[in-house]
């Protein structure tokens, strides 16, 4: 997995690509909460993420909350079938912000 | 006739089986004992429960141990007018024979018994292989620190039991019997030397070793054991024996270093 | 781009002319399957078809004396323990009876593999815990130990446990035995999720007949150490193998009877 990071406006965007999974969750996790930790709104652009495992979700999960404790907005969107079926499976898809694409949040 | 041939040696060989199988189980858990990682949690647990609640069975045990000692030596040494001799004898014959040999029996009453049982339920209930399917090692997991907390346990609540003893002892010469506490203690201090203190030290990390070590292989290779073990009555089965087999090695062991060291 | 459990090599397993012996009795007598990436495989059979054996050979459990089981290209029997490790981090495995470590709660249980296998951080391994006990609605159990749940519950937790590492190959024994029907439909529901959802390989022994129509892509039934046949449910279900058919009728095996030999069975005294 690799991943960009740009700021657009009050967001700033984590771009990882390809697989997420427990070799790689932890830097994406680590990543999630300095942005948070600093203070800005987040938003995970999943496009170019074709795989995510239980502990790639648990890393979103446990940034999602955090946002929701700093009152900082968390939000996904771009997801491909693959990981939209995994957070579907844990009926995390009615708890995440999902949208379908990335600028649908920057010009909300 | 050659049914009993055939009888005999099936039982050697699977005894030999059963052999080469326990040794193979000590060296891995050794193995495992060597390499880091440790989990010192797991190894407290077992210390907790080897050693701390042993502690009361090992405390009256010793302390009868040495009045009783106390009592027959002082009947024999009056005989001689050497009572003087009552404090050296009791301790001596503590801390050489019966505090190694009695805690090791106590431990294995009540801890050696209780580690198959649980051993042989996680055999039988799947646990084990669970384990392995986790490709967890059983032997770092479940084997290792049982041993490492017998090793440490064991030579510690031999020296209380010793320690006890000899307040046993104290009661009924000193107290009891009138003997003068100076006489008691001096003779002590005058008749122990460092050899005794060493056998016994070496009697109980040796006891300490293969308690644990026959009781967690006897539960862990229930299933193959001779003619097939199986539920509850295979547990209760392989706890029995482990208990008899390790008295019978504490008592061999004791008897072997007793002859080697002096 | 796919999903990475379609690097999976194909077949996921393959069982090659398989014999396994207890002693000196053969239990299974040459035995061949291959189980495909990304399908429920029922394997059914009555008790004494050797198919719990057959499931501990398949995990490496027991060894054969003929024939290799390849796990996801590898012979999981002769495998250099290294290889060993990575492919069972790759399986999960729900035993019949839970088998839930009884010293440790149901949270722990559940986060034994993570711990030992990867260096998440604590944060991340509890909330896949909670996930994966949400997953088979066990959500509040973490803290229990083992010994406070009812069977079915602690069989819920054994496939928490199960799936907690995200495994392509998944092995169910008796899914259903010991569970009232509700918890059963759900567990099966949950089987076909994780096919779907996670393209997992599931392997599952059962006797259960209603259950494996139910969630199989298909169906390989054993007897008495043999394959009888390998096929869809339908196939299964219009096979006119007469042993097959007793098996889905429940019809006891042994309907006709040799005189002679019960006679001798019953009166013989050379065991």
């Amino acid at each position: 997995m690799e991943f960009e990071i740009r700021n657009e406006g009050d967001y700033t965007v984590i771009a990882p690509r390809g697989e997420i999974d427990f070799h790689s969750s932890p830097r994406l996790r680590r990543q999630i909460l300095d942005v948070l930790g600093r203070g800005r709104d987040l938003l995970i652009d999943m496009a170019a993420v074709s795989f995510v495992d239980s502990s790639a979700i648990a890393s979103l999960v446990e940034g999602l909350q955090q946002a929701k404790e700093k009152g900082r907005r968390f939000g996904l969107a771009g997801l491909q079938e693959a990981p939209r079926q995994v957070l579907h499976l844990t009926r995390l898809d009615t708890v995440f912000p999902i949208r379908a694409r990335i600028d649908d949040w920057l010009e909300a | 006739m050659t049914r009993l041939l055939y009888r005999i040696g099936d039982v050697t060989l699977h005894t030999l089986d059963q052999a080469g199988r326990m040794a193979l189980m000590l060296a891995r858990s050794m193995v495992a004992i060597l390499r880091p990682p440790y989990d010192p949690f797991s190894i407290v647990r077992q210390i907790h429960f080897i050693g701390v609640r042993s502690l009361l069975v090992i405390v009256v045990s010793g302390l009868f141990t040495g009045m009783v000692l106390a009592l027959q030596f002082y009947n024999t040494l009056d005989r001689f007018g050497s009572m003087d001799m009552l404090g050296s004898t009791t301790a001596l014959a503590l801390i050489r024979e019966l505090g190694p040999v009695m805690a090791a029996l106590m431990v294995v009453a009540r801890a050696g018994s209780a580690m198959c049982a649980e051993i042989g339920i996680m055999r039988t209930s799947e646990q084990i292989d669970a384990l392995e399917c986790m490709g967890i090692d059983p032997h770092r997991f479940l084997i290792a620190p049982k041993i490492i907390a017998g090793v440490l346990s064991v030579p510690i609540l031999t020296s209380i039991f010793d320690v006890v003893g000899i307040i046993g002892g104290y009661l009924v010469g000193v107290v009891i019997f009138g003997l003068s506490e100076g006489a008691y203690f001096d003779s002590m201090a005058a008749g122990v030397e460092w050899n005794d203190v060493a056998m016994g030290l070496y009697k109980s990390l040796l006891f300490g070793l293969v308690i644990t070590w026959i009781a967690t292989a006897k539960g862990y290779f229930l299933h193959l054991e001779r003619g097939g073990a199986f539920g509850a009555e295979g547990v209760s089965r392989v706890t029995t024996d482990a208990v008899v087999l390790s008295a019978i090695a504490i008592l061999f062991g004791d008897y072997l270093i007793g002859a080697v060291m002096l | 781009m796919g999903n990475r459990a379609q690097t999976a090599p194909d077949p996921v397993v393959q069982v090659r002319d398989l014999v396994v012996c207890y002693g000196e009795r053969e239990i299974l007598k040459g035995i061949d399957l291959e189980i495909r990436r990304g399908e429920v495989m029922v394997v059914m059979g009555g008790s004494g078809s050797g198919k719990s054996t057959f499931l501990r050979t398949l995990l490496g459990l027991k060894a054969p004396s003929h024939g290799q089981v390849e796990v996801l290209g590898h012979n999981i029997h002769t495998a250099d323990r290294r290889t060993r490790l990575a492919l069972r981090r790759q399986m999960g495995v729900a035993f019949q009876g839970g088998a839930l470590l009884s010293s440790l709660s149901v949270g722990e249980n559940v986060r034994l593999p993570l711990r030992a296998h990867t260096r998440l951080d604590e944060n991340t391994m509890r909330i896949m815990t909670r996930l994966k006990l949400e997953l088979v609605n066990l959500a509040g159990f973490e803290d229990m130990m083992p010994a406070e749940l009812s069977g079915g519950m602690v069989k819920r937790a054994a496939f928490a446990r199960a799936v907690v590492m995200d495994p392509k190959l998944l092995f169910f024994d008796e899914p259903s035995a010991g569970l009232d029907p509700v918890t059963s439909a759900e567990l099966d529901e949950l089987i076909l999720r994780l096919r779907d959802a996670m393209k997992t390989t599931i392997v599952v022994v059962t006797h259960e007949l209603e259950s494996a129509f139910k969630i199989a892509d298909r169906i390989s039934v054993l007897g008495e150490g043999r394959v009888l046949m390998t096929g869809s449910v339908e196939a299964v279900r219009n096979s006119d193998d007469e042993r097959i058919q007793n098996l889905l009728n429940r019809r006891p095996r042994d309907a006709v009877l040799d005189g002679d030999a019960y006679l001798r069975r019953l009166t013989g005294t050379d065991a």
